[in-house]
């Protein structure tokens, strides 16, 4: 990102940016830039907290009106109530469908990509309502039938069709496994009324508790044991959050 | 939050370990006041149009975002799985600012909003992003932008 700045100056473009890792920041020492104590992912603060986003927003854009740089500025930190859009209660946020008991029931593969089949399938109605209701989805290019399909084939050990031709098995995976989490969150996210989890909620509920989960686990050991390189890529690094493996 | 030292393994060493160039050069641009600039957006979150062609590796490529652009039209697919994905998912203003952008231009705090805005993937080695980068300046130019906002994820 400060290696951007540096490039469009030369070329006469005035920047300013938003710092999210001040060390990497402090190395490149861009013209401006303006370190947010936020999680990686949510740049501007919040979803749906616009007072929020807009006061990054003019604090990064006035950093244009100063005479002289470099400059890193810090944004003020007692900003900052509210910011993580939810009501800090860990207990606070729970999926409109629980699937524990059904995972721990499943052990061996042909089981577990059933109960992957019906988590899809119960989660479905909800994906399609909140999809009308906000007229948005992050899913990009894979409907979560063809995402978990293709995770749950490949996962069990099966040779699946790659139903989009002109992408390698690898980025199918990996395009796959995103669009399968968006769904996943949309989803789960839709129940009228139900409060925004944090990512830590949501990420301990899908890695943790959901059949999903543990399919993206599977499908990661078995790129680790393919001979093409690229699988193996995405085995390692691209499937599942270094947190999580 | 984001502080390397406040981060847990194995998170804190991938961070540490990403490409991060430093630079002998100090450049600097002035220029008018906020009030009269033209703002562009350019992000590292891997963003596209839906239906354009999905960011695969770490080669500095870009895509271009048309300002009149739609939440619903704009999408995701930068290949780290290793930070928060739900804000964007609930609101794309968490990593692309566009409304808010607007707004300011709206009520005067700004010039104008541009006509073009970019995307690049983060986490590319910033050698491979220097050739594209002159080339997004004289197409900002071109656009009359004399204020960018770099967004990282």
């Amino acid at each position: 990102m400060g290696a951007l700045a540096h490039y469009l100056e030369r070329e006469g473009i005035p920047t300013t940016q938003i710092s999210l890792i001040r060390e990497h920041t402090e190395t490149t020492r861009p013209p401006r830039a303006l370190w947010v104590p936020f999680e990686l992912g949510r740049p501007l603060g919040a979803p749906e907290n616009p007072e929020l986003q807009r006061r990054v927003l003019l604090a990064a854009l006035e950093l244009l009106d100063a005479a002289e740089g470099p400059l890193l500025v810090d944004f003020p930190e007692d900003a900052l109530e509210g910011a993580d859009g939810h009501d800090q209660d860990l207990d606070g946020w729970s999926c409109p469908v629980s699937f524990t008991q059904q995972v721990s029931q499943e052990n061996d593969l042909e089981k577990l990509r059933s109960a992957f089949r019906r988590e899809v399938a119960e989660l479905l109605p909800w994906y399609d309502l909140n999809l009308e209701k906000r007229d948005r989805t992050a899913v990009v290019e894979f409907s979560p039938d063809a995402a978990s399909e293709l995770l749950g084939a490949f996962g069990t050990g099966e040779q699946p069709e790659i139903p989009k031709a002109d992408l390698s098995l690898a980025t199918a995976l990996r395009l796959a496994a995103q669009d399968l989490k968006a769904f996943y969150f949309e989803a789960a996210t839709a129940r009228p009324g139900s409060a925004l989890p944090s990512s830590e909620e949501f990420n301990r509920w899908f890695w943790q508790e959901s059949t999903a989960g543990r399919i993206l686990k599977a499908v990661k050991e078995r790129c680790l044991k393919e001979g093409d390189k690229s699988l193996r890529l995405v085995g390692t690094l691209l499937l599942i959050p270094l947190d999580q493996s | 939050m984001a502080h390397l030292d406040r981060m847990p393994e194995p998170m804190r060493s991938h961070l540490a370990e990403l490409p991060c160039p430093s630079f002998k050069d100090q450049p600097w641009v002035s220029g008018q006041s906020l009030s009269r600039r033209r703002v562009a957006l350019i992000s590292t979150a891997g963003l596209q149009r839906r239906g354009d062609r999905p960011f695969e590796g770490m080669s500095g490529d870009y895509r271009v975002i048309p300002g009149d652009i739609k939440a619903r039209d704009l999408v995701m697919t930068h290949i780290s799985t290793n930070y928060d994905r739900t804000g964007f998912q609930r609101d794309w203003n968490v990593v692309f600012p566009l409304d808010r952008l607007k707004e300011l231009a709206a009520e005067g705090i700004i010039g104008s909003v541009a006509a073009y805005h970019y995307s690049f993937m983060g986490a590319t080695d910033p050698s491979e992003m220097e050739p594209p980068a002159r080339n997004l300046a004289g197409l900002l130019k071109g656009d009359q932008v004399d204020a960018v906002l770099l967004v990282p994820v």
